[in-house]
Order: structure tokens, then sequence, then C-alpha cells
């Protein structure tokens, strides 16, 4: 019964921290609130009962999803050589990949989230449309910078195409590795190919509840 | 007199190894291959990122050409990929994971704070290589303070203040702020993911770490200069490292379509940005 109150109040949390006030702010802040409503989602009790692990990712998957621009993201990653893609074929390559990412990195964090604190360090801006912001994750100490690369949506929004963890550009980490596949074998094998991951990941989160 | 030479390059083997290890065992340590002969046939456009290209390059490609390297070794390189694979998940991850329950977290923090102390000049030399005096005079400042208040540098006391706390330097990133190029990529067994210039920076950085240095100029320090206390020390530094970042390799290897590549990228990336600094 203490429960329902308190999910009143995340569902309220979540809601005035959506993407839809996401509007108007600025790049850190629209980093700030999707992250902190993860850490919100991480330490709910709800989510400590065993078999809620798949829903408290749903809810981490609906927190971030809408901070990322998952075209920009997949268009860069494949670079040159997405112009040998069809619409259709870049269309279901970047819904793949997304969901891709997402179970990895969830996966990520919700097994191993140990209060870590999440540092602020500052934005630059490269132009009215392009911005990075500096962040540090502090584990026991030990700190690990995390860069957002954010780009400003038509619409105003400002929104991530890369991330980079130590000075490593996850998209051009894939940029390289989509390269040696796509110089052997064509866009819809390298499709196939995450999807068999995508199943392979799949199953495993569905077997760890 | 006669064992004195056999001796030091014993160590010089060992320290060689714990400085490679220390980066694969960092999740950031890994790899990259652009080919580079593609990057010079195909004409289309990377995507534009202004963050890489300050120079005005409007597309990605002079940064695409930076993160190739050459990897003449790659058969040798994915036997050794599959060496230290197995070496993590059957050797380290275990005696890490168990060491982590055992050992209280301050503990840890103590070891990882004593051997970064340790290692003081190295990173010290290093700034003053490169002519960071600022970075130099860091490192120095926070030598003097944790290995005096900080009882021989068991306690970071520095550890939140800006100033105190500059890049970390070594000698590859020296030998890379003087424009020489990556060589050729190489795994080394147990140390994982390096460079030609990298490996030769670690030689430079084992030189320049205290004890090592000691030997080579022929100080006896009895048990504090003996193999033995080297390869102990040079064992605890990993295991304790990577009780901080168990999960970390799990996580690239995961996410990666092609580790070997994933991981080559990963480490030229990394050691780029770090000499970038």
């Amino acid at each position: 019964m203490i429960l329902k109150p308190m999910i009143g109040a995340l569902a309220f949390f979540i809601l005035t921290t959506s993407p839809t006030t996401a509007l108007s702010m600025e790049p850190m802040a629209t980093i700030k609130a999707p992250v902190d409503a993860v850490i919100v989602l991480l330490n709910d009790p709800q989510y400590k009962v065993a078999g809620t692990k798949s829903a408290q990712r749903d809810e981490i998957w609906k927190a971030v999803k809408p901070m990322f621009d998952f075209d920009e993201i997949a268009k860069r990653a494949v670079a040159r050589n997405w112009s040998d893609f069809n619409d259709s074929e870049k269309i279901e390559f970047t819904d793949v990949f997304a969901k891709f990412l997402g179970n990895t990195y969830i996966d990520k964090i919700q097994g191993e989230y140990h209060n870590e604190q999440i540092v602020y360090l500052g934005q630059d801006f490269y132009s009215d449309t392009y911005a990075e912001v500096k962040t540090q994750i502090v584990r026991e100490t030990l700190k690990t910078p995390v860069d957002y690369r954010m780009l400003k949506s038509d619409e105003g929004r400002w929104m991530v195409y890369d991330i980079i963890v130590e000075g490593v550009s996850l998209v051009k980490n894939y940029r390289t590795q989509f390269a040696s596949i796509l110089s052997k074998d064509k866009p819809a094998q390298l499709i196939q190919q995450l999807k068999d991951k995508l199943a392979e990941q799949n199953k495993r989160l569905s077997e760890d509840g | 007199m006669a064992m004195k030479p056999r001796l030091s390059f014993l160590t010089v083997v060992v320290v060689l190894l714990t400085g490679i290890v220390a980066w694969a065992s960092s999740p950031a340590t890994a790899s990259d291959d652009a080919p580079p002969d593609d990057a010079a046939v195909s004409a289309d456009p990377v995507p534009f990122d202004p963050f890489d290209n300050p120079s005005g390059d409007s597309y990605g490609d002079e940064d695409l050409m930076l993160q190739a390297v050459a990897d003449p070794l790659i058969g040798f390189n994915r036997a050794m990929f599959v060496f230290n694979d197995k070496l993590y998940f059957w050797v380290l991850k275990p005696v890490a994971s168990g060491y982590r329950v055992v050992v209280p977290t301050p503990v840890r923090v103590s070891v990882k704070d004593f051997f970064f102390n340790l290692l003081a000049p190295v990173r010290f030399f290093n700034s003053l290589f490169q002519g960071k005096w600022r970075s130099a005079e860091g490192e120095f400042c926070r030598f003097v303070v944790n290995t005096t208040a900080g009882c021989l540098g068991l306690f970071n006391l520095v550890r939140d203040k800006p100033s105190f706390n500059p890049p970390e330097e070594d000698f590859g990133q020296t030998l890379g702020y003087y424009a020489f190029g990556n060589g050729f990529y190489i795994i080394w067994p147990l140390f994982g993911p390096s460079t030609l210039r990298d490996t030769v920076g670690s030689i430079g950085d084992w030189a320049l770490n205290p004890v090592s240095f000691m030997q080579l100029v022929n100080v006896d320090a009895g048990e504090l200069t003996s193999g033995t206390t080297n390869v102990v020390s040079y064992g605890v530094r990993v295991i304790n490292d990577t009780s901080f970042r168990i999960g970390d390799y799990e996580t690239l290897k995961n996410a990666a379509m092609d580790p070997y590549e994933a991981f080559r990228n990963a480490y030229i990336q990394n050691r780029l940005s770090k000499i970038a600094q």
C-alpha cells in the first residue's frame, strides 16, 4: 500500500522529465533528465524483486531512447557504405541497431549499477547545431570520462549522435567493424548478422528474467 | 656480479609486460582496423563531425586515416587475442572477483593509490618531455603531498583537485607527441594490445619506474629490487586494478560484431585521444 504513492511520485517524475519537455532544453539538461530518471529506476525498490528485470529494462529504454538520434547514429556508423543500403534496408538496419545498442548497454547498467556518481563537467558548442556534453562516471574513485556529442534536430531538440568513452567513439568503433563486414557482404547480410546477435541477446536476457 | 645483467633483463621484460597488461585490463584498450586502402579507394565522404576536425577538414577522412593501423602480424595477434581472452575468463576474472569480495574497497583503493604514486616519476618526466609544465607541476605536487602526508602514497589526498590531476602521460604518448606513428599493431600475451611505438614506450616507462631504475643503475636494495618482488608486485597491481573493472571487458566484447576489430579500433582511438590531451 505504501508503494502506491511511490509509484505515483515516480510516474510524475518520469512524466515531468520526459523528452517532451526537452524541446527547448540546453544540451546538458537534455542528458541529465533521462540519466537521472534511469538512476531513479535503478534504485527503485519495486525492481529489486526477482522477475521484474525485464519490466525495469523496458522502463529504462523508454526513458533513454528519445535522447538518441538513432537515424544519425546508424548513418554515421555505416558512413560511406550508407548509399549501398536501399530505403527499407536503411529503416530496418536503424531499428535493429538501436535495439541491439539498447539491450547491450541497459543490460550492463542493470547488472552492475553500484551507486556510481555522474559528474557533469560542462558543455561545449561547436556551432548552433553541434554541442558536446562532458561527464564523468565515478565508480569507487575510478573516473571514466563519457562525452555525449549532440546535434540539434530540425524541431529544435538536442539529440545524441555519438558517445565517447575514454576517448573511444562508439560510432567510429562500429564504423570500422561494419566497414570490414561490408567489404565482403551485402547490407542485407549485415542486417541479418545484427538480427542474429539481437536474437541471441534476447534469449539470454529472457533467461535472466 | 655476473648475476646483475640477467636480473635486469628479466626485470625489463617483467616491467614491459606490466605496462601493457595494465592497458590490456582497461576497457578502452583495444583495437582498430580502418582498412587503409579502403580509405584511399573510396571517395564518398564520411559524415561530418566538427569535434573530430578542428583543422577544418569538413569530412572525417583525415580522422579515418589517423585511426588506420597496419596489422602485419594479424595471424599471431588473433591467436594472442584468444589467448588473453581465455586468460581473462579462466584466471584473471575469477581471481580478481574473489579478491574483490575478500578485500574491502578502501584497501583496494589504497593499493591502487600506492602503485599510482610509485609510478609518479613516469608521468612527471613524460610531462616534462612534452613541455607540459603545468602537468609536470601537478604531478610533482601530488607526489610530494601523497608521499608525505599520504603515507607513501597509500592515500590520495588531492583526488578532487583538478590542478593536481593532469592527464596521465607515458613514453608512448611522448613519442606520439613528437609525431612517431603507431608502426604496427601487436597483441602481447599477458600484456594485451599495443603497437610498435607503445611497446618502445613501455621500455622507456620501465626505465622511469623507480624500482627498475634502481636496478638499471645497479643499486642493490635487497628484496625490493629482486625479480620475485617485481613479479609479485606486478601481479598484485594487475589483480587490484582489474577488481575495479570487472565487467567492462565483457560489455565491450558483447557489444562487438567483430571483437578483434572492435578492440583494435578502441585501443588506437584511446591512445590517439591521450596523445591529443
